[in-house]
């Protein structure tokens, strides 16, 4: 009998984002996330007193999977970046630092939630409409004819995450190696929708990060004993294979509910390897030549597969069950008798291979859109850094597919659509205001508080004390080195835009991020021959920017408009 | 420990709630995070839930708590007007209190004497709370209120189409109150398109929503870490988890349930199997594979594109499956398996003993099968082919955090649940008021079902009597049984009391009463009508078929039957004939119909204020007075915080000061709102509140007992099952 116990009562404060405690573990959590954001950021330890492994890392999903959040505004803030990142792997710090400056400027103002509800998400309409239009000045389609810009999102990608410790040429190295994986997963005869195959992250750890490659097919390691016995593969253009989801060990599979009464002298262990024997028998009869088990496969049995020269692999794992029955075209058995031989496939070519001390065996199917990417990296820190990074490039290549088109990066995409907002709620009010019973000053007032908290996110991108400007003709972001003399030849000391876009060529009539600035129109349109003559570009992903965006939004908004915070305590 | 239990210590509690819930309430209310104990955060506006959260540990807060839940049980809303509405209450009451202390005790001491006194004060008041209930509110209701009532039907013929814009309109208002600001446009939107997709033809939607309401958790899919706004209604049924074998197939699929594994295997539970030899063991496993191969291709031959498995299949089925081209959906949920049954009306497979020849009878056909993916994860979609009037879609509601999307959730079902008691007549009368409460607690009417046998016996004895005696006389028994009825009503389980009574008094009614002494009651309690509410069907089924000997005598008879089942102890389908004759019969006299709704923003709340004002105006007694006079204030208590952020205009007095002139003047009253809500609704939670305070008003001590709780057992329902 379980016993029962009285509920403590919760604990119930009201008005929880007035408290000075909220506001200052809120910018705690801001300078944090601030500090780690874009390729300058700096890197965090997290490390358990207890034990367990030091973390280093710079990326969203690393930092905020180990930071212990305690209190529950926080935590909504948290796991709201970190159900973003679990659907789109980029654009975690963006979100988590947009929501937290859009919180702490509107706190400031000083309006009812109601009214700051009502007009943050007409301004974020204004934005998504806008990113989403053909009039966009800071969005490229992407032309798959070339793989220039698709490489540019990459590295940049790659270059946002310095926790990876990668140097520019390993940088090349990687982006080359991830647009080349996404490249073999995607099927040559497509039909009118595609099915994306899958590449595979095989670790080697404590190798040169030059050495990481991409293999088409799959790689099954294997320990050198297992490989002392597989014997040499002989000359052939197709081998047959079969693939077993239960398993070959002879253990007596589930005997019901009921009990089972062995006499004494009976030996189930023949009988069952007697059956086991029976299907190798067959599977010999049948020409296959190789053998694959999710599971374990009995000695005597590998024995057998041995002498009559098929190739058994067994313990491959759930993991590349799929990939596996994908690749050879098998249907994973679960059957002990009598096979039907439909289930059969074929591959190209088998192979053993070495890379760093690890021996992988290989499976090159006929028809490859299963990919192994062999990943190197010093440390294990590292490496894990640089796995994530990769998985989030990989995704991004995904989106990028289905909306063909991504957003500049390095700050300008946010001063641009910042200067868009400033211009638009100036010129035509009415419009956004039409029936909300808000006035003018307000819709001022919250758009200052907007484009400001989208600002010093791209202000956020400059760590080491230089100046953040903005031009006064496309608005986009520029940055200064620290220590350069107060004025001012600015075409002297700026050389390319955060994008990487514009030179300081033009006259643009420059000013300071932080400082007041007329609103003027930023140029909507980019030019076509702009963007193909452009050689590095940096560029984010759209639907992650996006979505991004419009969770930092709606998550700012639930924050604002907490009136009470109840804690159970139990 | 001993404390007094009184108005004061009520009322402080109830202020305290009413703060947490006022802030909630109204387009205009904000949300609140609930942390639970596992550490997940929720949001939430749901004010039942927020009361729950608190885990309060002052006795009468659990009191009034456990009233609440019960209340948002039966009707999906209301809980945070409730507190409100019952802090108005207390606040009033004490300010009588607080005049009386002041003309009575110069002395500010409390003795003993005068705790005990206040009791029976209390006592008295909350009887009188009660008589207004069951009398004056109804009446009133009827009287004055249903004049502007409005339907949200489009005409009131017997089809009763439904009106898309006052349906939009309704649950618009309902999601102001219970969903953050900026989606409260989004979800309505969202909920009325899905009901609209749901409802295959007019007249279905009872039967809609009360599938939807019942297996709401099976037809939504929740997705986090993706805007609100991406959330969207999918045709069919989406199940969360992944084929085990799929096998693409166009065209009409038909599929088959099963409940067991189609592997036979080794034995039983409960039996033994001894293996005596190796062959033995090898024939027996040769014959199990054979026969799963022989079931598979069975099912194959019958043209099965797709098994539905409550269980785990073993790996040779599925890989059977995968060998005939057959899907295969594993491990349903025993909810879902229901939701499908219910949609298809497909009872599980039975499997075949030999390997038959025989068509498969047990099947159904789906339009399509196949992988739905959702944020990279996988999902099983089915084009259910409904044999019911709904029509299968699925709501796929996203949101940044999980608690955000259980919070629409929630909010949804919450409205499934109103829009279903909106569409039920409600009855004024208390017979049908308790019917309500008993399909809740069904289980309970077998429990007293033993006692209901001996009360008949005691009621037909009390009968002889009067039906040799006068008129008068039985006039009296008749008020007698009333009070009988009222006094239990008090109780906080009355419903089954009141049911058996209702039983027995139906027999005593029609066998004693002829046609004349019917006459003369109604002479006699022409302003008691509102008591005799219950009796009334009966009389009038009297007066309708004295006209002749017989059907008079079959009446009797039924109700004979009535009394003998009743001793056998299945009471349940007996009730429900007498109570649906007593119903059909009442209609007419007074009730809310089906879909009656007001424009929201206290509409409900200022009109019954007037008319209980005028009505204590006109009425003699100086206790029915106060009540009246007493409710109608508490009432303007959720207009006033309704109102509370507006200004000039629209501030609460301008506001009540206009609706008063339009009333007395006899103008319709102009409303700024554009929502609606339900009126049935807002008189449940009016009784549901006047209960509570009689419950907490009739207790005189809390008694603080310092003891591990202990589990409670029904020791009689452990007797009858």
């Amino acid at each position: 009998m379980s016993r029962l116990e009285a509920k403590k009562p919760s604990f119930c404060r009201s008005e929880p984002l007035t408290s000075e405690r909220v506001r200052a573990t809120l910018s705690v959590l801001k300078g944090i996330v601030t500090s780690c954001y874009g390729p300058a950021g700096r890197l965090k330890q997290l490390h358990n007193g207890l034990g367990g492994s030091v973390c280093t890392t710079s990326q969203s999903a690393a930092l905020l999977a180990n930071l212990p959040v305690t209190h529950p505004i926080l935590k909504i803030l948290t796991t709201s970046v970190q159900n973003h990142v679990s659907c789109f792997s980029d654009g975690g710090l963006f979100t988590a630092i947009l929501c937290c400056n859009l919180v702490e400027n509107v706190q400031r103002i000083g309006l009812t939630p109601t009214t700051v509800i009502k007009l943050n998400k007409q301004l974020l309409s204004l934005c998504t409409s806008y990113l989403k239009s053909e009039a966009c000045g800071c969005r490229i389609p992407v032309n798959f004819s070339s793989t220039q810009i698709l490489l540019c999102l990459v590295r940049s990608i790659l270059t946002s995450k310095p926790a990876c410790m990668l140097t520019t040429k390993e940088i090349d190295h990687i982006s080359t190696l991830i647009l080349r994986a996404f490249l073999l997963i995607i099927p040559e005869n497509a039909q009118d929708h595609i099915i994306l195959g899958k590449s595979i992250i095989v670790p080697l750890k404590r190798q040169r990060v030059i050495d990481s490659t991409v293999l088409p097919g799959i790689l099954i390691e294997i320990s050198e004993v297992q490989l002392m016995k597989i014997l040499p593969i002989k000359k052939s253009d197709s081998f047959k294979v079969a693939l077993f989801c239960v398993s070959l060990s002879g253990d007596l599979s589930d005997t019901g509910e009921g009990n089972v009464v062995v006499s004494y002298g009976v030996s189930l262990e023949i009988a069952v390897l007697d059956q086991l024997l029976n299907l190798g028998r067959q599977l010999v009869s049948d020409h296959v030549d190789l053998v694959l088990c999710q599971k374990v496969i009995h000695p005597s049995l590998k024995q057998f597969f041995r002498t009559h020269h098929v190739i058994a692999v067994d313990r491959v794992g759930v993991a590349v069950m799929e990939p596996l029955s994908k690749v050879t075209g098998t249907r994973p058995i679960g059957s002990l008798d009598s096979i039907s031989p439909s289930s059969y496939g074929s591959v190209k070519d088998l192979c053993t291979a070495k890379f760093g001390f690890k021996h992988f065996f290989h499976i090159i199917p006929n028809e490859a859109t299963v990919c192994s990417l062999l990943l190197c990296n010093r440390n294990d820190t590292a490496w894990d850094e640089l796995k994530l990074t990769c998985q989030t490039a990989l995704h991004a290549l995904q989106l990028t597919i289905k909306e063909p088109c991504v957003l500049l990066g390095g700050g300008c995409t946010e001063t641009h659509l910042a200067a868009y907002i400033r211009h638009k709620t100036r010129s035509e009010p009415e419009g956004i205001l039409r029936d909300d019973g808000c006035t003018q000053t307000e819709l001022q007032l919250i758009t200052e508080a907007f484009c400001s908290a989208l600002e010093s996110l791209a202000g956020s991108l400059e760590h080491d004390g230089g100046e953040v400007l903005t031009d006064g003709k496309y608005g986009h972001f520029w940055s200064v080195q620290a220590d350069s003399p107060s004025v001012v030849n600015w075409p002297d000391l700026l050389s390319r835009c955060g994008c990487g876009l514009y030179s300081s060529q033009e006259e643009l009539s420059w000013s300071f991020l932080r400082s007041a600035r007329p609103p003027f129109v930023p140029q909507t349109c980019l030019p076509c021959e702009a963007t193909d003559s452009a050689g590095n570009l940096t560029l984010d992903c759209f639907t992650a920017k996006l979505s991004g965006l419009q969770v930092a939004v709606e998550t700012a908004n639930l924050i604002l408009d907490l009136a009470y915070v109840i804690e159970d305590k139990n | 420990m001993a404390a007094a239990g009184s108005v004061r210590a009520a009322l402080q509690v109830a202020e305290v709630l009413e703060t947490v819930v006022s802030c909630c309430l109204g387009p205009e209310g904000r949300q609140v995070l609930c942390t639970k104990p596992t550490g997940e955060v929720l949001l939430s506006r749901d004010g039942g839930r927020l009361l729950k959260a608190l885990h309060l540990e002052h006795p009468i807060a659990r009191m009034m708590v456990a009233c609440v839940s019960s209340h948002i049980r039966k009707t999906g809303d209301g809980a945070k007007t409730f507190i409100i509405f019952l802090c108005h209450l207390l606040r009033e009451l004490r300010a009588i209190t607080d005049k009386e202390k002041d003309s009575f005790f110069s002395e500010n001491i409390q003795t003993h004497g005068r705790h005990w006194k206040n009791c029976c004060r209390w006592k008295f008041i909350s009887q009188a709370l009660l008589t207004f209930q069951t009398q004056v509110l109804d009446y009133v209701m009827d009287h004055y209120l249903s004049r502007h009532f409005l339907s949200i039907f489009s005409s009131s013929t017997k089809e009763r189409p439904l009106c898309r814009s006052s349906l939009e309109m309704l649950l618009r208002a309902y999601f102001c109150g219970r969903v953050g600001r900026n989606n409260h446009n989004f979800v309505s939107q969202l909920m009325c398109d899905y009901f609209f997709k749901c409802t295959a033809c007019e007249s279905g939607f009872e039967e809609v929503l009360e599938l939807v309401d019942d297996c709401f958790v099976e037809l939504k899919v929740g997705v986090t870490g993706l805007p609100v706004s991406d959330s969207r209604i999918i045709a069919g049924l989406v199940l969360p988890r992944d084929f085990s074998v799929y096998c693409p197939a166009d065209g009409d699929i038909r599929i088959v349930i099963v409940i067991e594994t189609i592997q036979p295997p080794f034995s039983t539970f409960g039996s033994e199997f001894i293996l005596n030899s190796e062959a033995q063991f090898r024939t027996s496993q040769f014959w199990i594979t054979e026969r799963t191969k022989a079931i598979m291709k069975y099912l194959q031959k019958q043209n099965v594109k797709l098994l539905l498995s409550t269980v785990k299949q073993p790996d040779l089925v599925i890989y059977c499956a995968g060998l005939n081209g057959i899907s295969v959906v594993e491990c349903l949920s025993s909810e879902e398996l229901s939701l499908i049954q219910r949609v298809i009306g497909l009872a599980p497979l039975v499997l075949p003993q030999a390997s038959s020849q025989y068509e498969l009878s047990n099947t159904a056909m789906v339009k399509f099968c196949k992988p739905f993916i959702l944020r990279s994860k996988r999902y099983v979609h089915l084009g259910l082919i409904s044999t019911c009037s709904f029509t299968p879609h699925c709501i796929v509601l996203c949101g940044p955090v999980q608690g955000l999307v259980e919070q629409h959730q929630d909010a949804l079902h919450g409205a499934f649940k109103m829009l279903r008691q909106l569409f039920k007549d409600l009855d004024l009368n208390y017979v049908t008021q308790a019917s309500d409460q008993n399909c809740t607690s069904s289980p309970l009417i077998y429990k007293n079902s033993r006692e209901s046998n001996d009360l008949p016996e005691i009621v037909n004895g009390s009968i002889q009597r009067p039906y040799q005696d006068t008129v008068v006389k039985n006039k009296d028994e008749l008020a007698k049984t009333q009070t009988y009825l009222k006094a239990y009503s008090n109780l906080v389980v009355p419903s089954v009391e009141l049911e058996t009574n209702i039983l027995c008094s139906t027999p005593t009614v029609t066998l004693t009463a002829t046609y004349q002494t019917d006459a003369t009651l109604r002479c006699f309690s022409p302003n008691k009508a509102r008591i005799m509410d219950d009796h009334e069907p009966f009389i009038e089924s009297n007066s309708a078929n004295s006209t002749t000997e017989n059907t008079r005598r079959e009446i009797s008879y039924e109700n004979l039957q009535v009394t003998k089942n009743g001793r056998k102890g299945s009471i349940l389908p007996v009730r429900d004939k007498s109570l649906e004759m007593c119903t059909s019969q009442s209609y007419c006299f007074s009730s809310v119909p089906a879909g009656c709704v007001l424009p929201v923003g206290g509409n409900f709340e200022i009109l019954l204020h007037y008319y209980l004002l005028n009505y204590a105006k006109k009425c003699r007694q100086s206790e029915e007075t106060m009540v009246s006079m007493i409710i109608a204030n508490a009432l303007l208590g959720v207009p006033k915080i309704l109102y509370k952020s507006k200004k000039g205009n629209y501030s609460f007095p301008q506001i009540y000061i206009r609706a008063l002139h339009a009333l007395q003047t006899n103008q319709p009253m102009i409303s700024n709102q554009t929502g609606l809500e339900s009126v049935a609704a807002k008189y449940r939670l009016l009784t549901s509140v006047l209960q509570c305070l009689t419950n907490i008003l009739t207790i005189d001590l809390v008694i603080n007992i310092k003891r591990q709780p202990q589990e409670i057992y029904d020791q009689d329902s452990d007797e009858e099952l």
